[in-house]
């Protein structure tokens, strides 16, 4: 029967190479898609396992409306049942690039560099050590983008620091951080003791949950950001990312599959005569059924394959352009060429069904007078 | 309500068929009998109107017979051969092929009946164009489950039996008419059937070469397989072992 398929398919070649290349197209944005949604989806679960285990607490005006002192630190080291606290200095790495690169200087006191980083390990050298003022640990994609080593120069701000180490690749956020000490920041950057945001590590055994409600009600003027309601707020974002990306995507391939259906809808008129021959020479319902999903399964599967390779070299081309600009955007994992796979499949598969419903109902008689 | 297709002189002789029933063929009489019609009946409503396409059609075929069905067109003939043939359901009445009753057997089994029983052949070839002469005829082995070296095997055999040996890679496209038709009374012949049905065979295809199809029908025919002819030729008629004449949905013999 496969020989039949194959037969049918390529002695239609211009009508199945386009319908096939329907079916690419749909693929193809589904893997662009995909892999653009895949690249944040590992950012945003890598991201949330490096910072877990720490609530956030900002100045009630927000991240951006400052207020929040290293004082505050104090007080919220105070609340019961937290183990540890310090204040960080988030700001962007390259301000005339509105900060779309997503390298970002962190200033974390030096002594706390370690932990506050934690799980993230060094992939040469050392974390910032008390008494460090002008060193500074970067990211893998720092260090790659810089030529960066243990000892290098390092230009930020217009001063230069000495880079004591450098962090494993995470495919998080860190990859792209600078981390210097905090109080050089706060001079670099001249907002006095001002910090973005203090990280609050709970005691074991202490519900992060609760703590966070605790130290809003115990430190005046902070809210705070569990972390729960961090990945919360993170996953409904990544959601709504992913929604609008894989409908996109989704759409494209939909189309692909009506183009099948309109294909074998058209195939089938054209060949009534030839299945009220088949089934005059006794082909069963199920043999007629076989052929026409056949070709639309197996035109799925073309179309697949040939969406897979290109989508997949056009993601390696546009990473590898985004990559002079250090913006990594999309990420192929094999959950997204298995996912392709089976939608391609299932497109040829659906959008078959129809037409080989129409042909395998058709009465031999009917078929035979058909012109 | 007013009804079409039959008048009352046809409908006598209808009933006088159903009384009597077909003579058999006296060339044929020491065979078994390989096909009973008994009072077969086709209705067809064209809108609210009945239609008689066939009314009380009675035929006993013996094995080997190569009998001719002539007629006028609409006369019914091509309705005779389609229910023989399982392509559609008569209204009343019994086919009985083979020792099977074909009207009793159920819907899901009749591929299985056409492919073991019956062969066909059509006036227009109706060939798969995508495929070879050799192909077109193993595709009826396809459905039989026949194993691919077997059936590439047969076809090959009953091409070279019917001259085709040196055409048997060639698409239906590439063959001229009797090639064709040649090809098709190949593809009928390959599941060996107890009964082969052709439908003008030789309504597109010239003078000479219609003498060959009926000299290979006749071959067929001594070596005991059982054909039965719709055909509007009296120069195939002539040649073939019976003749039955229908008119106005209702059979007369020759």
């Amino acid at each position: 029967m496969f020989d039949l398929i194959i037969r049918n398919i390529t002695n239609r070649k211009v009508r199945s190479a386009l319908t096939i290349c329907g079916i690419a197209l749909g693929i193809f944005a589904v893997i662009v898609m995909g892999a653009m949604s895949e690249n944040f989806h590992q950012t945003f679960e890598r991201s949330m396992s490096v910072t877990s285990d720490k609530i956030r607490v900002f100045a009630e005006s927000g991240v951006f409306g400052g207020g929040l002192t290293d004082n505050k630190v104090s007080d919220v080291l105070r609340v019961a049942g937290v183990k540890d606290a310090y204040g960080l200095l988030m700001t962007t790495f390259d301000e005339d690039k509105m900060g779309m690169t997503g390298k970002q200087i962190l200033g974390v006191p030096p002594e706390k560099s370690s932990v506050a980083l934690n799980p993230v390990e060094l992939k040469a050298g050392r974390f910032l050590n008390p008494g460090d003022s002008y060193s500074v640990v970067v990211g893998n994609n720092i260090k790659r983008e810089y030529g960066l080593e243990v000892g290098s120069k390092f230009e930020i701000h217009d001063k230069y620091f000495t880079v004591v180490g450098i962090l494993e690749y995470t495919g998080s956020i860190f990859d792209n951080a600078v981390i210097i000490p905090l109080e050089t920041a706060q001079d670099l950057y001249n907002v006095g003791d001002s910090v973005s945001y203090i990280f609050a590590v709970p005691d074991e055994r202490v519900d992060a949950e609760m703590l966070s409600k605790r130290i809003e009600l115990s430190v005046k003027g902070t809210s705070t950001l569990s972390p729960g309601e961090l990945e919360v707020q993170a996953r409904q974002s990544f959601m709504i990312f992913s929604v609008i990306t894989i409908s996109s995507g989704l759409l494209a391939a939909i189309i692909g599959g009506l183009c099948v259906m309109n294909t074998m809808l058209m195939s089938v008129a054209e060949r009534t005569r030839e299945f009220g021959i088949l089934k005059a020479i006794g082909a069963e319902t199920r043999d007629i059924l076989l052929l026409t999903l056949g070709e639309a399964s197996f035109m799925g599967l073309l179309g697949g394959i040939l969406g897979i390779l290109v989508g997949v070299g056009a993601v390696y081309i546009m990473n590898a352009w985004l990559a002079t600009t250090r913006i990594v955007l999309f990420l192929i994992t094999p959950r997204l060429l298995i996912i392709a796979m089976v939608f391609a499949l299932l497109i040829g598969a659906l959008s078959g069904l129809y037409p080989a419903y129409r042909a395998s109902k058709m009465s031999p008689m009917e078929a035979l007078k058909h012109a | 309500m007013h009804e079409m297709g039959i008048g009352e002189k046809g409908l006598e002789t209808a009933k006088k068929h159903k009384r009597e029933g077909n003579k058999p063929n006296l060339r044929n009489e020491g065979q078994k009998v390989i096909m009973q019609v008994e009072n077969l009946s086709k209705t067809y409503t064209q809108g609210k109107i009945p239609v008689h396409a066939l009314r009380c059609a009675c035929i006993t075929v013996r094995k080997g017979e190569l009998l001719a069905i002539m007629g006028p067109s609409g006369s019914g003939k091509s309705t005779l051969l389609a229910l023989i043939g399982t392509l559609e359901k008569a209204t009343e009445g019994k086919i009985i092929l083979d020792g099977t009753d074909l009207t009793s057997v159920p819907e899901k089994l009749l591929p299985g009946v056409r492919r073991e029983k019956i062969g066909f052949i059509f006036q227009h070839y109706n060939l798969i164009p995508t495929l070879s002469a050799l192909e077109n005829v193993e595709l009826a082995m396809r459905f039989s489950g026949v194993p691919k070296k077997e059936r590439k095997e047969r076809a090959k055999a009953l091409l070279d039996d019917l001259g085709l040996g040196d055409r048997l890679n060639h698409k239906p496209t590439e063959l001229s008419g009797g090639e064709q038709q040649r090809v098709s009374i190949a593809r009928a012949l390959a599941n060996r059937p107890a009964l082969i049905l052709a439908d003008e065979p030789t309504g597109e295809v010239d003078s000479k070469t219609r003498d060959s199809i009926v000299r290979t029908f006749k071959e067929l025919s001594e070596k005991g397989q059982t054909i039965l002819v719709v055909t509007h030729d009296p120069e195939v008629a002539k040649e073939c072992s019976r003749v039955l004449r229908i008119t106005d949905g209702v059979i007369k013999d020759y």
